[in-house]
């Protein structure tokens, strides 16, 4: 298989789109959270899904367990978006939202809610933008949890998620005093990256 | 004569955007910054009489510009263009000496009054 690449401009106007996305999921993740939510500039980089790992650890330095939750999107551009948020940093995020004197067995539950609540608005903001931007209407399936307190290489391990090509978007939430990060990666087929450096050509030429 | 401008932003299509959201017929003097710190070289230049900043941008961020305006004589329009549409953003800026905001994707019917409603664009 070929490498999948974007050209520097593809690269540039793809980051510019997650840039509008992110600035959406922000919102509506600061209403969730009822916290102000400092951005950054999103990195977006397309590897080989088995090559996702090790790229992702390089970007974000994540060395610790993560949660991750699937699903899956469908227009002539379609995949698999994944939320990976740190184990640690779901924890965090927990506490700042939750009462602290409620404390109980129901804890772990309103962790695993709370992934699914920040994925929800990743990929729906997320995704949809993006799209949306290069001119698709996505439909998506619904989400699943992959696992809690997973390592980077379990993720991406061949065969759970059957894909070729993996575009990952690092998205930086930082709260207040306390820094939340969440990645989402669309893993895609190599067609429809193609389709995607079709639809980012079309935004360039459209200027 | 033009007017002196400045388009501050790390993405080449969002300077794109913007230039191709600028009236047609405004007289203008275009310089482009590709971060804050560049943006800031410009002003000191002189060729930033507007300035419209993008918030994130590496090497010095549009909230990092703003601040540093305030140590300067501040004698630019600064109008910020973002994705990022909190309204808390929004005062933000205006507390640090934005004349205005404008919410990306930039379109000429955004642009277009603000620069009417400080006599830039007649």
């Amino acid at each position: 298989m070929s490498e999948p690449v974007l050209n520097e401009d593809q690269r540039d106007a793809l980051q510019e789109v997650a840039n509008l996305a992110m600035g959406q999921a922000a919102t509506r993740l600061a209403r969730l959270l009822d916290a102000f939510i400092e951005l950054s500039v999103p990195r977006v980089k397309v590897v080989k899904v088995s090559e996702a790992a090790q790229a992702l650890r390089q970007m974000t330095g994540i060395e610790d367990t993560v949660s991750a939750v699937r699903q899956g999107f469908r227009s002539d551009i379609k995949g698999e978006a994944l939320v990976i948020c740190r184990s640690d940093s779901i924890e965090q995020l927990c506490a700042l939202v939750s009462d602290p004197y409620s404390r109980s067995a129901y804890e772990a539950v309103s962790q695993t809610e709370l992934v699914f609540d920040v994925a929800n608005v990743l990929t729906g903001a997320c995704v949809s933008c993006i799209l949306d931007q290069l001119g698709r209407t996505p439909v998506f399936s619904a989400p699943g949890l992959l696992g809690e307190a997973m390592t980077l290489d379990e993720v991406f391990q061949p065969g759970v998620l059957q894909w070729e090509v993996a575009l990952l978007v690092e998205v930086n939430f930082a709260l207040e005093d306390q820094s939340f990060r969440a990645h989402l990666v669309m893993l895609m087929a190599e067609e429809s990256i193609r389709h995607m450096n079709g639809a980012l050509d079309a935004l360039l030429s459209s200027l | 004569m033009s007017l002196p401008i400045v388009i501050a932003d790390d993405s080449l299509l969002a300077r794109k955007v913007l230039t191709k959201a600028l009236p047609p017929d405004w007289e203008v003097d275009v310089s482009y910054a590709s971060n804050g710190r560049e943006a800031l070289a410009l002003y000191r230049e002189g060729k930033a009489s507007v300035m419209f900043l993008d918030l994130t941008m590496p090497d010095m961020t549009g909230y990092q510009v703003l601040e540093a305006l305030q140590h300067e004589d501040l004698n630019t329009f600064v109008i910020v263009v973002s994705a990022d549409v909190q309204p808390m953003a929004q005062s933000r800026v205006r507390a640090l000496g934005a004349v205005a905001f404008i919410a990306k994707p930039v379109t000429p019917e955004a642009v277009l009054p603000i620069l009417k409603e400080y006599g830039l664009y007649v």
